[in-house]
């Protein structure tokens, strides 16, 4: 049978069922995946995957709640079997009691979603394997492993308000682990790469540069004991700080209390740095969340959460933005931080410590705590620069929040563009070995 | 009683057989991993309640892997047309051959891997379990995880939220192969309580533990207890402070030293990296690694946790290695392809995230063994340190032997007692060998934890467990 026609019969059984309102989100992966040791294929695996999951909603007697219950039905049942799915997912939405909100509404004013042409799975990960082949390797320098990842993804929503959407993305991914090695001495570095599609010009001019800080890091030695010291942070591991600030605004974070943020309130007192502003967008070039509207059918719009560190918008999913009384909400996807007012080469003056590779920076969105275990890293001192490695960054954002400053040059992420450069005061370092 | 094996999975089984021979003309190996896992999600905090049929391991779906020339191929699907096997033989020729066009089209050679074992096996395991996930009571786990919730709130004045998170999963899986049919189910269970309060300074504090077990739900009436024991934590990391940047004594809670275990040779002897030459652990067989009292074990048949399984999901028997003996580095885990590239034999560690992904060799259970000491002799022989409990995340490094691990809280010791201070967050980083090297003491009891879920890199999570006695050793704490 065909899907649509699959839905529309799932769709008609819960419209015969007692319910009070229901979402059928249908997702169908068409993935190809290629696996490489040096430049050999390991493996290669294709992906033709379905996955259908129903929430149905009911009302208590009195009005006042709302229950849910969310479950996937497997392929393979029977119109029987599917019945009686949904009869026991709308027996446990009985059970559940939240507050009552409503689902999204269709948006007259919204485009017309327009289903794209298929995916040329062939053509984007054909760009992934030349486009490896033309990283410049020596003999010193090489690719150790990848594995690439490209799939479509065609996405069918519907709720019971009437939203009808069908859409269609490319979201690929390549991991991939280079080496360099002196003397008997090896060393790795990671980079994992989201994106819609194969972008080969930045990936090989990425890879180019991750070899020479492979080159670099062979010559690192042991992170001093600083204590202190202004860090800079210049690569993908930033965009964890900047999630920081988007899900303070997160309506969950904010109902629970675990954001104290105010709408029209600055974010914290006494900043001396830049103020970070934070708009959330519907497209960016080539990322793998390009969208117009959000899991839930709300549509997804251009919009400022954060300006100059004063909230304007908190956002999220339908239920808990509706607890909260926002309108036109939405789950955030893309955003954009702005850049600050000075170059990055003017953040880069003084002594620094600048952080290139982690084992895994964290920023806690909910408590603010920083931490990372230094792999590469540059400390420019008394006019010198020192390659160091170990030791850890650690702090609290929040307090770092209020000396920060970022460059007014900006990098895209794939779903995330931010400031070029990043410079925090007063970082606290754990080294290695005590300063010279 | 015993969980049974599903009943899908069991009326697949001639098509997938047949599936198996169609293919079996065009392949030299061909094997059909079939999954039919059922399950729930039961969320009750303060400000939301959530029920749903999923989880991280609940799927339906098929995975075939076909060896020609030396490549291994699969195909992930879950439209199953049983009386159609040949028209599905047929999609999944022509579509592994688009993939073959691509690849000569961009010149690109194949790393050659030999067969696989392939001997024959008929395994049927039912394991036992108490209720099962799909026969639970919902609205009583509901009322019982909302009075776990209330009795949460009143850990602390500064409490905002207490979060309930119970899953279980009844697991079906079924392996077939020209000479191998195997068929499993088993049922595992987990949940944890995160308290999450504001101090007087307006800082967010979080302390977040869990309970698990190879069994049904039944296990969820521990959870007023556990939540006891967290809200009492709960009201000690209120008043923390951060620790001082330095070297510590130390003594790692068996969770600790199970992420100890689990970041630095658990990742650090998964034999795919040793394949890639990405592990240092590959020229550090037979020598030392750690203390005397480092004795360390992997498997599935190690503890009955989360992930205590009959077979993976390539058809390899469980097994329990001796990863580490007194110290000496004696061997690693393996996947099936990669056992065959090293000529080892693989030892039931080829793990997929469900159906639709690659295997790789993932840990299982990952385990320090216990030592002769008390906790309380532990404590009284450190003149300054810290008691280490909580774990929030850890990262491996196989290839240089660093470790980060960040642990919610520490406990001050001073003079051989603890002094009631206590710091948080914690990240303890350095190289993993120092840090064996410095376990000096051991503790008698055990525990295992199986509320993580281990990702490779940044992607294909697994269940996992971890666990150990208390061990003290030197660290870098920030």
């Amino acid at each position: 049978m065909d899907r649509q026609a699959y839905l529309d019969q799932i769709e008609s059984m819960i419209r015969g069922l007692d319910q009070d309102g229901y979402e059928i989100t249908d997702e169908h992966t068409r993935g190809w995946e290629f696996y490489f040791i040096r430049h050999e294929l390991d493996q290669n695996r294709v992906k033709d995957v379905d996955r259908l999951e129903i929430t149905l909603y009911k009302k208590s007697e009195d009005g006042q709640f709302l229950g849910s219950a969310t479950g996937e039905i497997p392929e393979g049942l029977g119109r029987d079997e599917i019945l009686k799915a949904l009869q026991d997912l709308l027996f446990q939405a009985t059970l559940v009691r939240n507050p009552v909100y409503s689902l999204n509404q269709p948006d007259s004013c919204a485009p017309a979603p327009q289903e794209s042409e298929p995916i040329d799975l062939a053509e984007i990960a054909g760009s992934y394997i030349r486009a490896m082949k033309q990283v410049p390797e020596t003999a010193a320098e090489d690719i150790n492993s990848y594995e690439i990842f490209v799939n479509e993804l065609t996405t069918t929503f519907r709720n019971s308000e009437g939203i009808r959407i069908r859409s269609r993305r490319p979201s690929s991914m390549i991991e991939v682990v280079a080496n360099a090695r002196r003397d008997g001495h090896e060393i790795e570095l990671y980079r994992n790469y989201k994106s819609g599609t194969c972008d080969s010009d930045k990936l090989v001019r990425d890879l180019t540069e991750t070899l020479r800080c492979g080159r670099d890091k062979l010559e690192a030695g042991p992170t001093p004991k600083l204590g202190t010291a202004t860090v800079i942070l210049s690569t993908e591991a930033a965009v964890s700080l900047y999630e920081y600030f988007l899900y303070q605004m997160h309506a969950m974070l904010k109902l629970r209390g675990l954001s104290t943020w105010e709408l029209d309130r600055p974010i914290a007192e006494d900043v001396i740095g830049d103020r970070i502003t934070i708009r959330a967008v519907t497209e960016l070039p080539n990322s793998s969340e390009n969208r117009l509207f959000d899991e839930e059918g709300a549509r997804i719009t251009d919009k400022y959460l954060l300006t100059g560190n004063i909230p304007r918008s908190f956002w999220g999913p339908r239920q808990f933005s509706q607890y909260l009384g926002l309108e036109e909400s939405f789950i955030v996807h893309n955003f954009v931080v702005s850049g600050g007012s000075r170059s990055a080469a003017d953040l880069r003056k003084g002594d620094y410590l600048e952080l290139l590779e982690f084992s895994d920076f964290q920023a806690d969105p909910m408590t603010g705590d920083i931490a990372g275990e230094i792999r590469l890293g540059y400390w420019h001192h008394d006019g010198k620069v020192d390659v160091v490695s170990g030791g850890s960054v650690s702090g609290s954002l929040k307090d770092y929040l209020k000396e920060m400053y970022i460059s007014e040059e900006t990098v895209q992420y794939n779903s995330a563009v931010i400031p070029a450069v990043t410079r925090l005061q007063n970082v606290t370092i754990t080294g290695v070995k005590d300063p010279d | 009683m015993k969980a049974p094996f599903s009943p899908y999975l069991a009326g697949i089984a001639p098509c997938m057989k047949q599936l198996v021979n169609d293919l079996g003309r065009d392949y030299d190996y061909v094997s059909v991993l079939s999954t039919d896992s059922v399950g729930f999600t039961v969320v009750i905090s303060q400000h939301n309640k959530a029920v749903s049929n999923s989880n991280m391991t609940t799927e339906r779906g098929n995975v075939v892997r076909v060896r020609r020339n030396g490549l291994y191929s699969e195909y992930a699907f879950n439209q199953v047309q049983p009386d159609q096997a040949d028209r599905m033989a047929d999609q999944i020729r022509r579509a592994l051959e688009a993939q073959m066009a691509l690849l000569e089209q961009t010149g690109s050679g194949v790393y050659s891997t030999g067969p696989v074992q392939d001997d024959p096996i008929t395994l049927f395991v039912e394991k036992e379990t108490g209720t099962l996930p799909e026969k639970a009571d919902i609205q009583g786990l509901i009322d019982l995880l909302t009075r776990v919730s209330d009795q949460g709130m009143q850990a602390d004045p500064g409490m905002l939220e207490c979060s309930v998170n119970a899953r279980s999963t009844h697991i079906s899986k079924m392996f077939l192969t020209a000479n191998r049919d195997m068929r499993q189910s088993y049922v595992y269970s987990e949940a944890s309580i995160m308290n999450a309060a504001a101090n007087q300074d307006g800082e967010n504090r979080m302390v977040y533990e869990g309970i698990s077990a190879c069994a049904g739900p039944e296990i969820f009436e521990g959870l007023l207890d556990k939540g006891l024991e967290i809200n009492e934590k709960t009201r000690k990391v209120m008043e923390a402070g951060h620790v001082v940047p330095g070297e510590y004594d130390i003594i790692t809670d068996p969770g600790i030293s199970g992420l100890i275990a689990h970041e630095a040779f658990g990742h650090g002897v998964e034999m795919d990296m040793f394949v890639k030459n990405r592990a240092l652990g590959k020229d550090y067989i037979g020598k030392r690694v750690g203390s005397d009292l480092v004795t360390m074990h992997e498997g599935a048949l190690c503890a009955d946790s989360v992930t205590a399984f009959a077979f993976d999901d390539e058809g390899t028997l469980a097994g329990d290695v001796t990863e580490i003996d007194h110290g000496i580095l004696k061997t690693g885990i393996c996947d099936a392809l990669s056992a065959v590239r090293l000529g080892i034999r693989p030892t039931g560690n080829g793990k997929r995230e469900n159906f639709a992904h690659k295997a790789y060799t993932r840990m299982t259970n990952t385990v320090f063994d216990s030592g002769e000491d008390s906790l309380e002799d532990m404590i009284a022989s450190i003149d300054y340190g810290y008691l280490l409990e909580g774990t929030e995340s850890g990262m491996e490094d196989p290839k240089h032997w660093g470790i980060q691990c960040i642990m919610a809280r520490g406990y001050e010791i001073e003079h051989g007692k603890l002094t009631g201070k206590v710091v948080a967050p914690v990240i303890m980083t350095g190289y993993v060998p120092d840090l064996l090297g410095s376990i000096s003491m051991a503790s008698r009891d055990r525990r295992v934890d199986g509320n993580g879920a281990c990702g490779k890199g940044y992607k294909e999570w697994v269940k996992v467990a971890d666990g150990g006695p208390y061990l003290k050793m030197k660290a870098r704490l920030g």
